[in-house]
């Protein structure tokens, strides 16, 4: 009697837990489907990417230069398709990509709703090729974004932009890889995406299947020439671009640190070469005579193992380390110079931009 | 004991309503561990045999005319006119849309020109088909093939579908074969875009190449949204830029086709612009979308129905209307004689008129067809006589001396008012003619040989 009262309360038990792990793997299955399906009247229920549109899509904004026509200097300038950008905040800051809007002579912001402002430029930061405009308007869209999203490989997104001024467009893929750097600096950490983006798109959204913002596209990075897109394009993640965002409304540039060095990862042959005890750290290949690392004594050929007392694993991640570091700060990092390691400490200097 | 039993049985049957439920979600379409993957193979075995080839054949005749300055060069030595008939082969797409009779619906670009058209069914049936009717100007042809067991595809309703919305494009790209591609619907309403004369398109990211002209965009349930005509091809190829002329628009024209032979296009009457912030700051609207009516012809549709200069066009039989251009493509495509409804916005108050239109004819035409030196030039019916409304740049029309604005009076010595009366007399004088023009508000001939 006793073992067939366990029995049963086993299978209640049981019964009960898996009710309980339904309902609740349920809930979250329909939670994520009111992000992909819209409900039709009759009860139907189609797959469709339009509520995530609806939210992200009146944030995304045209962006218009008026080219001051040499010919006719006092006539009225004609509106000449530039990019995209993304509305923000309420107070009308713009993110969009700094080679948008770097030759423009006059910037004009023409929202979906039709109306039109002219924009003043914040801040630009070529290193990561952002700018901040700002316009002024009442009941400004504003996209939602999701600083903590970290969009993985296979993900469904969706890119909103103005592909060769035709209007705003919106076209779909998935993240194609993430990380991919090396594109055109250190410090661009690009989602990879095969969502058409175009001439155009540059500045313009990239969306998850929420509508919550998680890049800037960025068209100028395209392989395999001038024909538009094939299905291999680049966005700057969210998070980046937020904290450049940040930096560039506070001081009107990115202020970076810099030691005046070029150099390359250790690999296993230059370990043996230099005498290493590890295969580790990043060898100094060339010094700026004027830099901080020139005024601190450091050489081509030395080998930089810990900085600021972290152990150097990449040259990417020493990069960044130096970057972040405030200029002005003492640092002292840990070299080896002819097998055998010391400690200098080094004065970091700032990165000069250039707007190229 | 039995209270137990009741219990495991109430805790089954809670197990299994809740695990009941789900299947609902699950046959979605979405990757989850475990489930079924997302395949739009169910949909497309239906949907796919509706969707045939179009290859075309014939003999393009180009002239090649001697410049008039060369004429004048050579004197009465002059060389004759060279006539050039160089054989051409093309592939495009076609959709069925009427199983039993046989009609098949592809883009007038694929056809245009040929002497002969053989359909491709996807089973492996080949046919030849007839050509019932071609419409330029909104890039629709309709043909027909007499044959039995055609699967013909359904049709949604082109205007309830949303930007976001899967769309999946079939068609026979580069003559490959027939070819499925998937995207969204990128954009609603384009227009502009100088491919035809009358746009209003369905923009979508789905890969649409050569070839595939004339094939279909459907959605997830297979029914036919739109007719795939053109892409924007930087490098020749697909960038996630293609236009499909929407599913209505189509059947619209395509019943005309059937009913008269061709497309009898009809007009209201009207000139206007699109509703920008300005003009709707300056009335007081929220929003911005809809069509401004800066004139209204003396004697048109619009007239009769009591349309005004100074109104807004905001929504074609109940169906909300972007743009002007969006207005133009909805009335251009709608039949002559076929009654609709429009919504006003008229001092601020919704109002709405029914208009019966009028034939297209009488107000544009196209000017190559008037007299070959007259291409390149856009013609309009105005109050005073035919205005030219534009003149493409280097183009006979524009050699001829043709400028944009001027406006037409007579032909030789005989006045014209519209543009049926100038069709009329240059028929008749067959060949030189002398244009009455006037310009700058003077008056000056022009001639054309």
């Amino acid at each position: 009697m006793k073992s067939t009262l366990l029995y049963l309360g086993k299978a209640v038990l049981f019964g009960l837990v898996m009710a309980a792990v339904f309902l609740l793997a349920q809930q979250y299955l329909v939670k994520d489907h009111d992000n992909l399906y819209r409900s039709h009247g009759e009860g139907t229920v189609e797959l469709s990417f339009a509520k995530a549109v609806r939210k992200a899509a009146p944030a995304v904004a045209n962006i218009y230069n008026i080219s001051i026509d040499q010919r006719q200097p006092l006539a009225s300038g004609a509106l000449q398709g530039l990019g995209s950008g993304v509305i923000m905040s309420k107070e009308g800051y713009i993110l969009t990509n700094y080679h948008v809007i770097k030759k423009a002579d006059e910037i004009v912001i023409a929202l979906q709703d039709g109306r039109r402002f002219s924009a003043e430029v914040v801040g630009s930061d070529p290193e990561t090729d952002l700018s901040v405009l700002k316009i002024d308007g009442d009941k400004l869209p504003v996209v939602p974004l999701n600083l903590n999203s970290l969009p993985q490989v296979g993900d469904v997104v969706l890119a909103i932009g103005n592909p060769y001024n035709l209007g705003q467009t919106i076209t779909q893929g998935i993240i194609s890889a993430t990380g991919r750097n090396g594109l055109s600096s250190g410090y661009q950490d690009f989602l990879q995406t095969d969502a058409a983006i175009n001439a155009g798109n540059s500045g313009g959204a990239l969306i998850d299947t929420s509508g919550d913002l998680i890049g800037i596209n960025t068209a100028a990075f395209q392989i395999g020439g001038g024909g538009g897109s094939n299905g291999i394009s680049f966005a700057i993640p969210i998070r980046l671009a937020y904290s450049i965002m940040g930096k560039l409304i506070e001081n009107g540039r990115v202020i970076r640190g810099a030691l005046g060095i070029s150099g390359e990862a250790v690999t296993a042959y230059m370990a043996q070469v230099l005498k290493l005890p590890e295969v580790q750290g990043v060898l100094i290949t060339g010094v700026d005579r004027s830099g901080p690392a020139a005024a601190a004594n450091l050489l081509p050929r030395d080998v930089i193992i810990e900085y600021a007392a972290e152990t150097v694993t990449s040259s990417e991640m020493l990069m960044d380390r130096i970057a972040e570091t405030k200029p002005g700060t003492e640092v002292i990092m840990t070299v080896i110079r002819q097998g055998q390691p010391y400690k200098v400490p080094v004065i970091v200097g700032e990165k000069v931009a250039e707007y190229n | 004991m039995k209270t137990k039993l009741s219990l495991i049985s109430a805790a089954i049957l809670g197990a299994s309503l809740t695990l009941g439920t789900l299947p609902a979600h699950a046959s979605l379409p979405v990757a989850v561990d475990g489930q079924q993957l997302p395949s739009l193979a169910p949909m497309l075995e239906q949907t796919t045999p509706a969707v045939v080839s179009v290859a075309v054949s014939g003999t393009q005749v180009s002239k090649q005319r001697v410049p008039d300055v060369f004429r004048y060069f050579f004197g009465p030595n002059a060389p004759q006119e060279q006539v050039r008939e160089r054989p051409f082969r093309g592939l495009g797409s076609g959709v069925i849309i009427d199983a039993d009779k046989g009609y098949i619906v592809t883009n007038n670009h694929v056809i245009d020109g040929a002497d002969t058209i053989q359909i491709g069914l996807l089973d492996g049936r080949e046919f030849e088909a007839k050509l019932i009717g071609t419409d330029s100007e909104s890039d629709i042809a309709l043909l027909q093939i007499k044959a039995d067991k055609l699967t013909a595809i359904k049709s949604a309703d082109s205007d309830a579908i949303h930007v976001g919305d899967f769309a999946v494009a079939i068609g026979n790209p580069f003559g490959l074969g027939q070819t499925v591609t998937s995207g969204i619907v990128s954009a609603l309403g384009r227009s502009g875009l100088g491919i035809e004369m009358l746009e209003n398109f369905i923009q979508t990211d789905a890969a649409i190449n050569s070839g595939n002209s004339g094939g279909a965009l459907v959605n997830l349930r297979g029914e036919l949204i739109g007719i795939n005509t053109a892409i924007v091809a930087p490098g020749g190829g697909n960038v996630g830029i293609g236009f499909a002329i929407p599913a209505n628009m189509m059947h619209s024209l395509v019943d005309q086709i059937i009913e008269h032979g061709e497309v009898r296009r009809g007009v209201l009457g009207i000139s206007g612009r699109e509703l920008d912030s300005k003009l709707a700051e300056g009335f007081g609207l929220d929003s911005q979308h809809g069509a401004f009516v800066n004139e209204v012809m003396p004697g048109s549709a619009a007239e009769k129905a009591g349309i005004k200069a100074g109104d807004i066009i905001v929504s074609i039989n109940g169906r909300k209307i972007k743009s002007f251009q969006e207005l133009r493509a909805k009335v251009g495509t709608q039949g002559a004689g076929s009654e609709v409804e429009l919504g006003l916005i008229r001092d601020g108050k919704d109002k709405a008129v029914k208009v019966t239109l009028g034939e297209a004819s009488e107000q544009t035409a196209a000017a190559d067809e008037l007299h070959p030196q007259l291409a390149g030039a856009k013609l309009e019916s105005g109050s005073n006589g035919i205005e030219i409304t534009d003149v493409q740049e280097g183009s006979p029309a524009a050699l001829s001396g043709l400028r944009k604005g001027d406006i037409i009076v007579g032909v030789n010595r005989t006045p014209v008012k519209d543009l049926k009366a100038l069709k009329e007399q240059l028929k008749e004088q067959d060949g030189a003619a002398a244009l009455k023009i006037l310009r700058d508000k003077s008056l000056r001939y022009l001639v054309l040989r």
